[in-house]
């Protein structure tokens, strides 16, 4: 039974070609802006954000954790916080989750693990490795993509 | 005799097993399941009584005398058994009933007795009984295997306690000496065999599913079989011997349950979670051990992600390397990006006709159609990723844009559900910002808000770091 369950979790991993249809198109559009010439380390990070929120995006909405994490680091962001849907998103963790997750502070590298994955912060153990495993799964499809991108790109 | 061994057991249906034996195997089932009905409330007292009588009489004999009666009953109704393969077909059939008695077990409780044990130590719990119906199923299974016998006697021994929450078919009159009887002997073959073949059978009960109540009325039990350390008779050895041979599945569980070390208390947990010897049995630590498997499992997933972490054992190390492994694919996420920075600068920004070619070597046509438009129209527009995403996303996200759009993409409706966003900044992280609050908008509320968010375009910040 729970190997279903973390079968049927983890299968859900991101498209390829959704993250990878995003990535470009934030990618032209950034390209199109007129402050993309500057620092390298500028446009650097701006990409990368790109490359995140594609890939939360690319997750098939907000069943991750993390995607919706990233998500809601944007909005807070942009001081969109008079908008009250997103002050749910992170809402969500439900209060039955903090007595547990009180507990098992004590773990040292559960909460390097909690920093390192985004929005792990109140998450229990169990559903922390849950999201890690498939935030790794995103992970290294982002850095295919990507990869396959820059190659495409300084080949031709 | 026999008659003397059920009085022993306080039976209240002696003259039932005068009754002409079962003609057939249901009816022994009938015959077994009857008695664990009304014993359950008076079965401890009354074992522990027994186990001290029988270990203080000559037990070899008793269990003899009910060993024979059981399988000489059976053997002249049942035709089918007839002059089979001699001690072993005969010993086979009557493992073979033990095991359905150890099924029936089950019975008394899934009838509303309340309580599941067929050795008056209620189950309280409902959810072990259903969770145990789902044991009846493998074990049906089982009756096919040439081994079932072997393993059936000791499944039926831990079974007379353990498949308390069997719910097989309706109860039949039993009676309680002879189903001690036969539980007795079959717990003292087991017993005289050694230990690590017993620990196989408690270990076939699955572990996870049991909520442990019943641990600890059984140590009641359990220690009073364990007092009965009795050389077995000629007879029970070589059945034992008979039974340990075959089935490889006991010596690979024995060398799985190669911890359990503790001679005492053999029957003590047997039911449920598996509770490991000389572990706490309360529904706590037994809850808690559900999880830490659970947490293991979730391990055993990640390592198999992490490449190059086969070697490594334990939860920390592990936890080390998956956190370095993470944080090594965000480096190199940077990396690519900053690559990609002066890759851009450098070249045309055709990237949508090169990558369609390459990465979606198997995308089907209406992804590269939609792409092709796209990308025809990419320069005039502001919000590719918001039509590519209106377009190409999971169903879930299509629905909601299309409520959001009221309409299929084509391209000059999303022209006008643009221009809501022109008052675009030029700013990088502005537009992102907005690709991202469109997106959640229309994936969490469902809702045109996402035009609201236009105001607070100004205000985007040019700090925003990528803390990510």
């Amino acid at each position: 039974m729970a190997s279903s369950t973390i079968q049927t979790l983890t299968t859900t991993f991101p498209i390829k070609e959704i993250f990878a249809l995003h990535f470009l198109h934030s990618l032209s559009k950034l390209r199109r802006q007129k402050s993309f010439t500057g620092k390298t380390s500028e446009r650097a990070r701006k990409i990368k954000i790109a490359a995140y929120i594609s890939m939360a995006r690319a997750t098939g909405g907000t069943s991750r954790r993390w995607s919706r994490a990233i998500l809601w680091r944007l909005h807070r962001r942009a001081k969109a916080r008079k908008i009250l849907g997103y002050t749910k998103l992170k809402k969500r963790s439900s209060g039955a989750d903090v007595g547990r997750i009180r507990r098992r502070r004590k773990d040292a590298e559960e909460d390097r693990l909690r920093t390192v994955v985004p929005g792990g912060g109140d998450m229990e153990t169990l559903r922390l490795m849950m999201e890690t495993a498939h935030y790794i799964k995103c992970l290294t499809m982002q850095v295919n993509v990507m990869q396959s991108i820059v190659d495409a790109l300084s080949s031709a | 005799m026999e008659n003397e061994l059920f009085m022993n057991v306080g039976v209240s249906h002696p003259p039932e097993m005068t009754t002409p034996p079962p003609s057939s195997s249901s009816e022994m089932l009938n015959w077994v399941s009857m008695e664990t009905q009304p014993m359950e409330p008076s079965l401890s007292r009354n074992l522990s009584r027994d186990c001290f009588f029988w270990e203080k009489s000559t037990e070899q004999s008793i269990f003899d005398s009910a060993l024979s009666s059981l399988v000489s009953s059976p053997t002249p109704s049942n035709s089918n058994f007839s002059g089979g393969g001699g001690d072993h077909f005969v010993i086979r059939e009557l493992i073979g009933k033990l095991g359905n008695i150890g099924e029936i077990y089950g019975t008394p409780a899934s009838n509303g007795n309340g309580s599941g044990s067929c050795y008056a130590t209620p189950m309280s719990s409902p959810p072990p009984r259903s969770m145990m119906a789902t044991n009846a199923s493998p074990l049906a299974e089982f009756s096919g295997d040439p081994g079932f016998a072997e393993r059936a006697a000791r499944f039926s021994c831990f079974g007379s306690r353990s498949f308390n929450g069997r719910t097989t078919n309706s109860p039949f009159p039993i009676n309680n000496g002879s189903v001690a009887a036969t539980v007795a002997t079959s717990g003292k073959m087991t017993r005289v065999s050694s230990t690590p073949s017993l620990k196989p059978l408690t270990s076939q009960i699955p572990a996870g599913e049991y909520s442990g109540e019943v641990s600890r009325k059984r140590k009641v039990k359990s220690k009073d079989y364990s007092s009965f350390k009795a050389s077995p008779s000629p007879n029970l050895s070589k059945e034992i011997e008979e039974k340990e041979d075959s089935d490889p599945k006991r010596t690979k569980k024995s060398e799985e349950n190669a911890d359990k070390t503790k001679e005492l208390d053999p029957y003590k947990d047997f039911i449920h979670v598996r509770a490991r010897r000389g572990q706490a049995t309360d529904s706590h630590s037994l809850a808690e051990r559900v999880r830490r498997e659970k947490i293991s499992e979730r391990m055993k997933l990640l390592q198999d992600l992490v490449p190059g972490c086969n070697k490594v054992t334990g939860k920390a190390l592990m936890l080390d390397e998956i956190i370095n492994y993470v944080q090594s694919l965000q480096r190199q996420v940077e990396f690519l990006s900053m690559k990609l920075s002066s890759v851009n600068t450098r070249l045309d920004f055709n990237m949508e006709a090169l990558v369609s070619k390459d990465i979606f070597p198997s995308s089907n046509n209406l992804m590269h159609q939609q792409v092709l438009q796209l990308e025809s129209s990419s320069e005039t527009l502001q919000l590719n990723p918001n039509i590519s995403s209106n377009n190409i996303m999971d169903p879930l996200e299509t629905s909601e844009t299309r409520s959001f759009v009221s309409h299929l993409p084509s391209l000059t409706h999303f022209t006008d559900s643009i221009s809501q966003y022109s008052t675009f900044s030029e700013d990088d992280l502005h537009s992102v910002i907005h690709m991202g609050f469109a997106q959640n908008q229309i994936r969490e509320s469902n809702q045109t808000q996402s035009h609201t968010f236009q105001g607070p375009s100004s205000q985007v910040p040019s700090h925003m770091k990528a803390e990510l």
